[in-house]
């Protein structure tokens, strides 16, 4: 049954993840093993991906059990995008692991806790049951506090307790506030919630549900005021986690909110989306003053998570197909920019032997096309034409000014400037200034190293030039978050 | 014109390759090709029949991002600039740069900007002019870092970035208003529903916003103080980027826009406001510097004041003058830029104060040096073109329009005064300038190198230049009709003819220029006796100041701001996150009605079930105030125990015993486990700090409560359970509902926990294998 692609971006990384458990020690096995079932796995997803634009949302009803009574798993335009991106995000890292790991931690699991958070975080795009959601937000947590341990650094456990403490707290608030709902709606069918929901006009209770889950989803995307506890355990483990974290975790939150807050709470936006805007707004500021505020450069760019947060959920608080299309664009933008940009600033700490932007000067001398990357990079992040942040960014604003706020839309400019110096500062403290004798350069690693950049980055660069091929795409996503009936209508069939 | 606009780009792609043998022939005459290409291609458009035309190429037609290029008259002399500027300098660049530069850096800048500085005056497109734009930004910054092993080099490139950058962002959101408001991304179809643009409540606001893209970009007050930090670019760098074309590009967007905003006098108060205080401000400053690029930098603020006044004056002959001048000013200004580049490669400084004589070593030089300064300060004398725009400047500032406005009517007095006045330092920085270098007494001891005239190919681009000051001089008809009358209808609106005479009689205007003449010169002879005025003004107050203040603030208030809430503490962390929830939720359940309590859906409360419920109570409590770890982890089995008991009141035994069986486990594992952990510690708080978190974990789980009453009042459907319990043994083949919900209804829960707990055993066993082994080496 054609439906059955549905949960294959999910299980082939599952079954992968416990196959390379089977020869964790044969590092050279593992790793052609690990390298080739992510090959696999996007193409798989690329293959899911053209299906969909092409015949439209599949559903899998598992085990034959109907929705809205069985677990159902929608993979509609929105989520295999998303699922794409990922593998996108995994083929890169996959690539840059050998030579960023140290041979204990490749050989202690890396490659199973790796494909388990794919799993984990396909899964949580792909799954249309809140409940289920809860459980892949396990997997992928789970394997994420596996990850940022790995290896056992004192700095890696004093930080990786607060990140556990923070995210177990919201995962038992999720599960509460699952119950909350269960108990008014009676269904944790998603699409059925949103019928449900829609039939008693969100009454205050529901809405009241509506915030603590949106606590709970803000906080794994790390909005204000809740992300205290991203910055620091994100660049405690190795650059290559640091990068899948940054890339697709806080997404994931993303992601869910975007799910929530289009199919099911839609009813009383006046309170809940004018709310997100206020809380875009705070989250632009409060993560891009985080940003100036350090000059350790892997510091730099985790706090830079928090502002690009910010522009996704301004779009979901705006609420317009201008600007939910924008938001998802940003989206799969920033997926790819993360990641680049945490594999970027990786290598260079490893390169110049400091992370301390105070410490480094002239790199641009030993590793020419590593500054050209973290330039491009920079431009990127920002938002600045033609690169894929731009589209994004144009879009969220254009649908601020639809809307008539224009108080976000002066945030957001004002915001991207700043983002901007904080990266350009890397460039311009780091890979200007005198060629620093002290430094032996090691080229063959540093090209090792950039190749998954740029792979990444070429990918921005299609995304921003080439806009006319996938902006349909993110259009379409628009016009079914705005219109969630054919979402529901595509799940219950009715 | 597609071609015309991206062959330096691609040209730039493989000038990396052709600078691998820059030591046999220089990269710059590879270069030279696309200026030079392009310019005798736009000149054949020159004429006095010339037709607008246009040429349009998909890029992202579905958000209406195309490449829609226009050319009118006012893009045309922008072209013509930029590539015949861009030829010059490329030309003077090839014997300014020596071979063991990084010339293929260099060039694939220039080429960059070259196509970046075409894109942005052929655009109809708002959204591609602002990616041009912004690629001006750019390559302006890799420009003056070029030297970035300087620290004012890196300084300057990031000053000029971060202005022009919020410019450019300033003005993106001014045009996706006007978008918004018009419904079109086209300037021309904008500029056809100007009187829509001018009815909508935005209207100032776009103004602002484009008006602030502008400024940055033309150096405009304020915003003028990146400009002389740029200086410290390669000469040909600033005589191209940063006094002919870049910095123009906001005079461009201006006059582009200027057929909307004219409806308004805001539009007058604003843009010949601050064109006339930087005027006034740019040549004020320019005679305190001793820098001669510093002068010629302070000197291209005050002139693209000048330019900008005019155009905001939105007269006829002020549109005119404007045209005009930007045409003047690119020639003689162009060609002093050169010249302090010669005067800097040969001498080896660029202080005014080391220099002086030099006329006899470096006649040609000297020259054309006096052509320039004297074309600029705008002496009247016949084969001067500088003289022409600043006589038909006085003239414009003589003849503006009637205004409503109070303020725009105080402006219309005061800006021939201010004119005058501003004209006045023009002249005496002019002076300054030409014979503090090349007379006066020689210092050749205080110079680093002995200086003698410029190799032949440097002097050849600026003698081109002089030769157009004095042939526009001479003629002045020559470019009019052909060519300027087309760039001013393009901003007017509507046809504009225009002859210049040399001699119009004794008319204000010529009086004004003899008073700018005769206060100039007498201020210029005693310029030692007035210089003082600068320890006072503008002394410590400058707007340097306010960015490094800004710059600096920026980062230790971040810093301050920032540490003062990450502090590490994971418990502070949990305070500020509970409290934002229970903040916010409790007052959404206020607004929304949420909280309900429904008693009729209630069993009746049993003494056991509150016995049990209290036990658990008073055990939780007890946890906190317990300082015996041992204890408390009993105490805790206890709630864990009382659960369990709960499960068998409300007749769940299966759930009791796997409760039982969950909590018991546990607590003989915690115990195993604090064997090894410290003990705890004496709680140090404060009672201030006791008592907050005291009410924040009662209001958070008074929120729980009362949620969970009216989540479970406000039953509004039947629950999915009814099914799973219908069908549990038609479908699931099984009698016990809640296995067959574990295994078969909702199977990919139960495995994905299972993969959860595999992953959890993983990574406890990575971790302490891993730790042991680094402990055993």
């Amino acid at each position: 049954m054609i439906s059955n692609l549905t949960i294959l971006p999910v299980l082939i990384p599952l079954i992968a993840g416990i196959i390379a458990t089977l020869f964790h020690k044969k590092l050279t096995l593992v790793r052609i093993f690990s390298q080739v079932s992510t090959i696999i796995s996007t193409i798989v997803a690329s293959y899911v991906f053209y299906y969909v634009i092409q015949n439209g949302t599949l559903v899998l009803e598992s085990g034959d059990w109907m929705a809205p009574y069985g677990i159902v798993l929608v993979g509609d335009l929105l989520s295999v995008t998303l699922v794409l991106t990922t593998n996108i995000v995994a083929l890169a890292a996959v690539f840059y692991a050998p030579y960023s790991l140290s041979d204990e931690q490749e050989s202690f699991y890396f490659y199973t806790f790796y494909f388990l958070l794919i799993s984990g975080v396909s899964g949580a795009f792909i799954t249309g049951d809140l409940f289920n959601l809860f459980v892949f937000f396990e997997v992928l947590l789970m394997a994420s506090y596996a990850l940022i341990i790995l290896g056992g650094g004192k700095v890696q456990l004093r930080e990786s307790i607060k990140y556990v403490l923070i995210n177990l707290f919201s995962s038992m608030l999720f599960v509460t506030t699952i119950a909350f709902l269960y108990s008014v709606v009676g269904t944790v069918n998603m699409a059925q919630i949103g019928q449900r929901v829609s039939e008693v006009n969100q009454s205050g209770i529901l809405t009241t549900i509506a915030f603590l889950l949106f606590f709970v989803f803000g906080t794994k995307a790390a909005l204000f005021p809740l992300y205290y506890w991203l910055p620091r355990p994100y660049i405690a483990p190795n650059p290559v986690i640091s990068a899948l974290f940054g890339a697709l975790l806080t997404k994931v939150g993303i992601y869910s909110i975007f799910r929530v807050f289009t199919i099911i709470f839609v009813h009383e936006t006046a309170i809940t989306h004018q709310f997100f805007i206020w809380i875009a707004a705070f989250t632009l500021i409060f993560g891009v003053i985080g940003a100036l505020s350090t000059n350790n450069i892997k510091l730099i760019v985790a706090y830079n998570i928090i502002p690009a947060v910010g522009f996704m959920i301004a779009g979901i608080g705006i609420y317009n197909e201008t600007a939910l299309s924008g938001a998802v664009y940003y989206l799969v933008n920033d997926m790819i920019i993360k990641a680049a940009l945490f594999l970027l600033v990786g290598a260079i700490a490893y390169l110049a032997g400091t992370s301390d932007l105070r410490k480094m000067k002239g790199l641009i001398h030993h590793y020419p096309m590593l500054g050209w990357l973290l330039f491009i990079s920079a431009f990127v992040l920002a938002g600045v034409p033609p690169f894929s942040g731009f589209i994004g960014k144009l879009l969220i604003l254009q649908g601020a000014i639809e809307a008539n706020e224009i108080i976000i839309t002066i945030i957001g400019l004002l915001v991207s400037l700043l983002i901007l110096f904080s990266v350009m500062r890397i460039f311009i403290q780091g890979f200007w200034g005198e060629k620093d004798a002290a430094i032996v350069p090691n080229k063959p690693l540093a090209r090792k190293l950039m190749l998954p950049v740029a792979f990444l980055i070429s990918f921005s660069v299609f995304l921003g030039i080439g806009a006319e091929w996938f902006y349909p795409i993110t259009e379409e996503i628009g016009n079914n978050l705005m219109n969630p009936e054919l979402y529901i209508k595509s799940v219950l069939k009715e | 014109m597609l071609f015309a606009v991206f062959f330096p780009i691609l040209l730039a792609l493989i000038i990396p390759f052709l600078s691998k043998w820059k030591t046999t022939i220089h990269t710059g005459y590879f270069v030279l090709l696309a200026p030079l290409s392009i310019f005798i291609y736009f000149l054949q458009f020159i004429g006095t029949d010339f037709q607008t035309r246009s040429g349009s190429y998909s890029w992202i037609p579905s958000l209406n991002i195309n490449l829609d290029f226009y050319l009118d008259g006012l893009s045309l002399l922008f072209v013509l600039l930029i590539s015949g500027i861009g030829a010059l300098v490329t030309f003077y660049s090839i014997f300014y740069l020596d071979t063991s530069e990084k010339l293929g850096h260099f060039y694939v800048y220039l080429l960059i900007f070259m196509t970046a500085m075409f894109g942005v005056v052929l655009s109809d497109n708002v959204f591609v002019l602002y990616t041009f734009w912004e690629l001006t930004s750019i390559s302006s910054f890799l420009l003056i870092g070029y030297w970035n092993f300087k620290e004012r080099s890196r300084y300057g490139a990031l000053k000029s970035m971060l202005i022009t950058v919020f410019g450019g962002l300033s003005m993106l959101g001014g045009f996706i208003i006007l978008v918004n408001i018009t419904g079109t991304t086209s300037i021309q179809e904008m500029i056809s529903q100007a009187d829509v643009i001018f009815a909508s409540p935005y209207f100032v606001l776009t103004l602002v916003l484009i008006v602030l893209g502008a400024f940055t970009k033309s150096a405009q007050f304020p915003f003028h103080i990146w400009l002389p930090d740029a200086m410290e670019a390669p000469t040909p760098v600033s005589a191209y980027l940063h006094s002919a074309t870049m910095v123009k590009a906001g005079i461009f967007l201006i006059a582009r826009f200027t057929p909307i905003y004219t409806l308004s006098e805001l539009f007058f108060v604003i843009i010949s406001g601050f064109g006339i205080i930087t005027l006034i401000w740019g040549s004020f400053m320019a005679v305190r510097q001793t820098d001669l690029k510093g002068i010629l930098a302070f000197s291209t603020i005050s002139q693209l004041g000048m330019i900008m006044a005019m155009l905001g004056f939105g007269t006829k002959a002020a549109i005119f003058a404007a045209v005009f001048h930007i045409l003047n000013h690119a020639t003689f200004k162009g060609s002093l830029f050169m010249v302090a580049g010669i005067i800097d490669h040969e001498s080896g400084t660029r202080d005014i104060r080391k220099l002086g004589g030099l006329m006899t070593l470096m006649p040609i030089s000297a020259t054309l040096a006096f052509f320039g300064t004297f074309s600029m300060a705008g002496v009247p004398l016949p084969f001067l073109n500088g003289f022409y725009s600043k006589e038909k400047f006085f003239d414009a500032s003589l003849n503006l329009g009637e205004s409503s406005l109070w303020i725009a009517e105080i402006l219309r007095v005061a800006i021939p005064y201010l004119a005058v006045f501003g004209s006045i330092f023009t002249f005496v920085y002019s002076m300054y300038l030409v014979f503090g270098t090349f007379l006066g007494e020689k210092h050749l001891d205080k110079l680093p190198k002995k200086p003698h005239e410029a190799p032949i190919g440097m002097l050849i681009p600026p003698s081109i230049l002089i030769i157009g000051v004095i042939v526009i001089g001479l003629f002045p008809n020559l470019v009019n009709e052909s060519f300027l009358a087309f760039t001013a209808e393009a901003i007017y609106g509507k046809p504009v003819e225009t002859h210049i005479q040399f001699w119009h009689g004794l008319i204000p205007a010529f009086y004004m220029s003899l008073i700018v003449v005769v206060v100039g010169t007498i201020l210029a002879l005693y310029q030692k006796k007035w210089r003082k005025v600068y320890d006072y003004f503008p002394g410590k107050l400058s707007f340097n100041r306010v960015y490094d203040w800004l710059i600096a603030k920026l980062e230790s208030y971040s810093k301050t701001l920032t540490d003062s809430y990450m502090n590490g503490s994971i418990r502070r962390y949990m305070i500020l996150i509970l409290t934002a929830i229970v903040l916010v939720t409790f007052s959404v359940m206020l607004i929304t009605g949420g909280f309900v309590i429904d008693y009729s859906d209630l069993a009746p409360i049993t003494i056991q079930e509150v016995f049990v419920a209290l036990a658990m109570a008073f055990a939780a409590i007890a946890t906190i105030f317990t300082r015996n770890k041992i204890a408390a982890i009993l105490i805790l089995g206890v709630v864990g125990y009382g659960l369990a008991v709960l499960f068998v009141f409300y007749r769940a035994p299966d759930l009791a015993l796997t409760q039982l069986v969950v909590e018991t486990i546990t607590v003989a594992l915690f115990l195993l486990c604090f064997y090894h952990l410290p003990n705890l510690r004496e709680r140090t708080e404060g009672i201030k700090e006791k008592s907050g978190n005291l009410i924040i974990s009662v209001a958070f789980g008074l929120l729980m409560t009362m949620v969970a009453i009216s989540a479970h009042s406000s039953k509004a459907f039947e629950a999915i359970s009814q099914y799973f319990i219908e069908t549990s043994y038609k479908l699931g083949g099984g009698d016990n509902v809640v296995n067959v919900i574990l295994v078969d209804m909702r199977g990919i829960d139960t495995l994905f926990e299972i993969v959860v707990l595999g992953i959890a055993a993983l990574g406890i066993y990575s971790l302490v294998k891993l730790r042991s082994k680094k402990e055993a080496e």
